[in-house]
């Protein structure tokens, strides 16, 4: 459906993006995920037409795009800040664009009142100035707006970053429900990446304008690509030499002078040592209580390891408390350190 | 391609972009550079007896002190008005604003009594009650036979009348300065033990500081370039000295040209020099509240009865200052020819002949016998003159404010499309540029200048010629108001969001279509408001009018001085006072409802606009059923 080809772009002497390639399938939840400044909004930039690759194609359905004016690309936009028009009404704002393709009146009143109906905007709702609605209700006039053109695209720039917490989750869900429902092919950028997690079919991730790794959600998180991609995604210990020369010594195959990882669920404490799994006598440091689990800092003795247990009202350890890490080799990422770089 | 999307080499975005900017070069190096740059050079220009040029004949007059008394009296004027404004000003804001004192917001209105009269108006308003004529001075003078009715007149009375004058932009930025205290920070004060006045002189005034240097630069700019009070109440200073200057001929005096030329660049140079210091000093930055739960300030009680007191005295007699000519100004405005005539509210009756309407005047002749000049006496709306000047006034000004409108929005599209790219700085710097020039400079420099059949840009017109001179306060009036224009609207353009342009753009929206339809309905509150406070400005100016005085463009501030000074002169302006009364009236009501307008009505965004439709729908649904009820009952 979408393929960037070998996509570079410059901004005088700064490189922002290195050759990237990205395919989308159609219909699928693509996400551009990485810090601030990494290239990802540059990308999307490029893909709806605000700025022009130095080299490389744009494709869509297989046409060549990279030329086509922004206007003639036919893909809907939601902004970070929803860019809503705050002289018109909500009406006004989902029905600019059908004005501009100069729409009879009775077709595009029809238009906007069914998209405002699927995206669950009243017609009470509709009479109302843009800065009359919630921030939920506002994205959803931004994605009504987006919608309403009919576009082959849709794109949404960090559409929830500038909501609270809670209401995040909730319009997490509900987008994704509305993705189902439209069936519309949709780059989403974000450089959450619980959000990218939970919402995406495939995921990029970007570290300084090159693309680490593309892959499923799974992919990206128990197999991560790349050191980058395995400390950009999600919380992780990083095992210092004395940890890993024990694993080694317990028969792990294990390279010393390798970077390795293990996720914080991972690591348990005091279970039944599994097979090929190695336990690690500790210390409770201290303990954060999230309901559903407790997170544990547990000296090991050269280093303090996390460890995210499920909280089962029974085995809650105290700050002192002796305890057992247990940890298995083959839950381990290993990177082959960049350059000279010295152990830790 | 690099980056960001650019346009073709010959479309027609490119040809409108360069015949704007032709436009702008045009409008700067025509009506800004040249004349001013002609004024300078007039100095070095000057002739001896012999017809010789003496490049330095001004200068050897000027060091001569033959010049000096004037620059010298604009400074004292100017030095003095910053300590008898700063005075004031931050005595009202604190007294309304910071101390508890019983009834402020009455005080208040009284204090903002100035922001919908100024100038003129306000000159001869305070005229009107203190000059020799005045109505206190007449009362004093029945009272106390010796009392001299000059006592008005001169430095004394210039002080005076702009020390409160002036003190407007107090109540409008120092006020927003100190309602903007972190009231915690004051909390914090006390609770470590510091008096009321030491928290008011150690926490309160230093955040106060920067508004008030940038208050002292404006109040000495003022000082130094004042002009009605100084022309009305009798003062040699440098403004009055350069009008007449430009009015003389060498016959008369010695190259009257070249030194009103000198004093206008003296100006000038202290303006520029002012000014650097004022943006050097801004660039530095305001203390800003570091507080993310700001707590609003509360009104602190004087404790001890004795200060208490004499601070309810002072507000009061600052309140009694402030509202008396207003007061005064109104009643007469609805008394009878023979009351205003008299100063005395016991002669007569009322009437509302000062604004519409005309009456007989009867009269001895020299011969004894009493004759009658019919419809001698006249309204502000039913005498010739005056109603001329207002039309003349309202026409200009709105074209002006107008144009420095229009003007000023292209340029701030093309500005914020272009940030940070030396053409956007080039044409903001050019705009600002008769910010750094006094306004007599501009209009002394016009008056010179395109006063000649030579000047080839304006196709050999001589634009200070009969009706011409109407074209050539437009472009004076509109030149002027092109900086304030620039910082309001300018900053109006920060309220758009870059990606509603994006948006537009996504939606299919060309340029001008994002324009028309996004960026203009965001802009167009702040746009009118600017025009209606440039409208308010211009209405009544002196200074330029004053400059640009003749036959064809006699505005409505050259009207209500001859008010003041034709007054009883051979019985040809008969009624003048009471027209100058109605006259400072109809400048309140047109001042307020301009600052209604746009502080009241035009600040209200979308949604407050569809609230208030609903509510008159509401209204008129109810007045339908009542209407409906009364039918059926009927």
């Amino acid at each position: 459906m979408i393929q960037l080809k070998d996509i570079v772009v410059r901004f005088g002497d700064f490189t922002a993006l290195h050759n990237i390639n990205v395919q989308v399938n159609e219909g699928e939840f693509f996400t551009f995920l990485g810090p601030s400044g990494c290239g990802k909004t540059t990308t999307l930039r490029t893909l709806t037409g605000f700025i022009s690759p130095a080299e490389g194609r744009v494709f869509v359905r297989g046409k060549d795009i990279t030329d086509v004016p922004i206007e003639k690309r036919n893909i809907g936009i939601v902004f970070q800040s929803y860019a809503l028009f705050p002289t018109m009404t909500v009406y006004d704002n989902i029905a600019f664009g059908l004005k501009i393709k100069k729409l009879k009146k009775p077709e595009l009143d029809q238009k906007v009142r069914t998209i405002a109906k699927k995206v669950d905007l009243s017609d009470e709702q509709l009479a109302k100035a843009v800065s009359q609605l919630s921030g939920g209700q506002q994205q959803r006039v931004a994605i009504a707006r987006a919608l309403v053109t009919e576009p082959d695209i849709i794109c949404l720039d960090e559409p929830l970053s500038n909501l609270d917490a809670k209401l995040r989750v909730q319009l997490r869900e509900e987008l994704k429900k509305m993705q189902r429902e439209f069936g519309i092919t949709s780059i989403y950028v974000t450089h959450d990446q619980e959000e990218a997690l939970t919402l995406s079919d495939r995921i990029a991730v970007f570290n300084k304008g090159v693309i680490e790794q593309i892959g499923t959600p799974n992919d990206i998180y128990n197999h991560s690509a790349t050191e980058f991609v395995c400390n950009f995604i999600g919380d992780i210990n990083r095992l210092s030499g004395p940890v890993v020369q024990m694993l080694i010594d317990s028969g792990a195959s294990l390279d010393p002078n390798w970077h390795h990882y293990i996720r914080l669920e991972r690591v348990h404490v005091n279970e039944t040592v599994r097979p090929g799994a190695v336990a690690i006598p500790g210390k409770v440091v201290s303990r954060e209580y999230y309901g559903l689990y407790i997170k544990y800092y547990i000296d090991l003795g050269s280093q303090t390891i996390k460890v995210m247990e499920r909280n089962d009202g029974v085995h809650i350890y105290d700050p002192g408390e002796t305890v057992r890490a247990n940890i298995d080799p083959a839950d381990l990422m290993s990177y082959e350190p960049a350059g000279e770089e010295a152990q830790p | 391609m690099n980056g960001k999307l650019g346009p073709k080499p010959f479309d027609s975005t490119r040809i409108i972009r360069l015949i704007g900017g032709l436009l702008f070069a045009y409008l700067f190096l025509g009506f800004m550079l040249l004349p001013c740059l002609d004024t300078l050079t007039s100095i070095f220009s000057t002739k001896d007896a012999s017809g010789k040029t003496d490049p330095f004949a001004v200068i050897r007059f000027f060091l001569a002190g033959n010049m000096g008394k004037y620059v010298l009296n604009s400074l004292k004027l100017a030095v003095l008005l910053v300590l008898t404004v700063n005075i004031i000003g931050i005595s009202i804001v604190l007294l309304t604003e910071y101390f508890d004192i019983k009834g402020a917001r009455i005080l208040r209105l009284g204090y903002m009594t100035t922001m919908i009269y100024s100038g003129v108006a306000l000159v001869t308003g305070y005229m009107f009650l203190y000059a020799g004529d005045g109505i206190l001075t007449t009362a004093l003078k029945d009272a106390f036979p010796e009392f001299s009715p000059k006592w008005f007149s001169g430095f004394n009375a210039v002080l005076f009348t702009m020390t409160f004058a002036c003190t407007s932009n107090h109540m409008l930025f120092l006020r927003n300065a100190i309602r903007g205290i972190d009231y915690n920070t004051v909390e914090a004060a006390r609770n470590m033990g510091a008096s009321p006045f030491k928290v008011l002189f150690k926490v309160v005034f230093p955040t106060l500081l920067p508004t008030l240097f940038s208050l002292t630069v404006m109040v000495f700019i003022t000082g130094l370039c004042a002009m009605s009070a100084p022309t009305l109440l009798g003062y040699d200073s440098i403004n009055p000295e350069i009008v007449r200057l430009a009015g003389s001929s060498s016959a008369d005096e010695a190259f009257p040209q070249a030194r009103a030329a000198l004093l206008s660049i003296i100006l000038a140079a202290f303006t520029i020099v002012l000014l650097t210091v004022l943006s050097r000093y801004e660039r530095k930055g305001h203390y800003l509240s570091v507080s993310k739960t700001k707590a609003k300030l509360q009104k602190q009680k004087i404790t001890n009865p004795v200060a208490n007191v004499l601070a309810h005295i002072y507000a009061y007699i600052l309140f009694i200052i402030y509202m008396t000519p207003v007061v005064m100004i109104v009643v007469f405005s609805f008394r009878s020819w023979e009351s205003v005539k008299s100063r005395s509210l016991s002669n007569g009756g009322w009437t509302l002949l000062n604004y519409f309407g005309t009456q007989d005047y009867q009269y001895q002749a020299s011969s004894g016998k009493m004759k009658v000049r019919e419809g001698a006496i006249t309204g502000v709306f039913s005498n010739k003159d005056t109603l001329g000047g207002i039309q003349t006034s309202f026409l200009l000004s709105v074209i002006a404010a107008a144009l420095a409108c229009v003007i000023v929005v292209i340029a701030c599209n093309y500005i914020f499309k272009h940030k940070g790219k030396k053409r956007g700085t080039a044409l903001e710097y050019a705009l600002l540029f008769p910010w750094l020039l006094p306004t007599i400079l501009i209009c002394y420099s016009y008056r010179i200048f395109f006063n000649s059949n030579d000047v080839w840009y304006v196709f050999g017109q001589n634009l200070y010629y009969e009706d011409r001179v109407r074209i050539l306060i437009i472009i004076a009036y509109m030149v002027v108001k092109l900086p304030f224009s620039l910082r309001m609207i300018k900053a109006s353009f920060y309220a758009i969001d870059e990606e509603l342009e994006d948006a537009a753009k996504n939606l299919g929206a060309g340029p001008l279509k994002t324009f028309i339809r996004v960026k203009l309905p965001i802009i167009l509150p702040s746009v009118l408001a600017v025009f209606a406070l440039n409208f308010n400005a211009l209405f009544t100016e002196y200074d330029m009018s004053a400059t640009f005085n003749s036959a064809h463009g006699r505005t409505y501030a050259m009207i209500i001085q001859s008010m003041v000074q034709d007054e009883g002169m051979s019985y040809t302006n008969l009624n003048a006072s009471g027209r100058r009364c109605a006259s400072t009236v109809f400048i309140m009501i047109v001042s307020g409802l301009i600052l209604y307008l746009v502080y009241g009505v035009g600040a209200r965004d979308l949604s407050e606009r569809l609230v208030s439709r609903e509510k008159r729908k509401r209204i008129a649904a109810k007045l339908k059923g009542v209407f409906r009820k009364g039918e059926t009952g009927a």
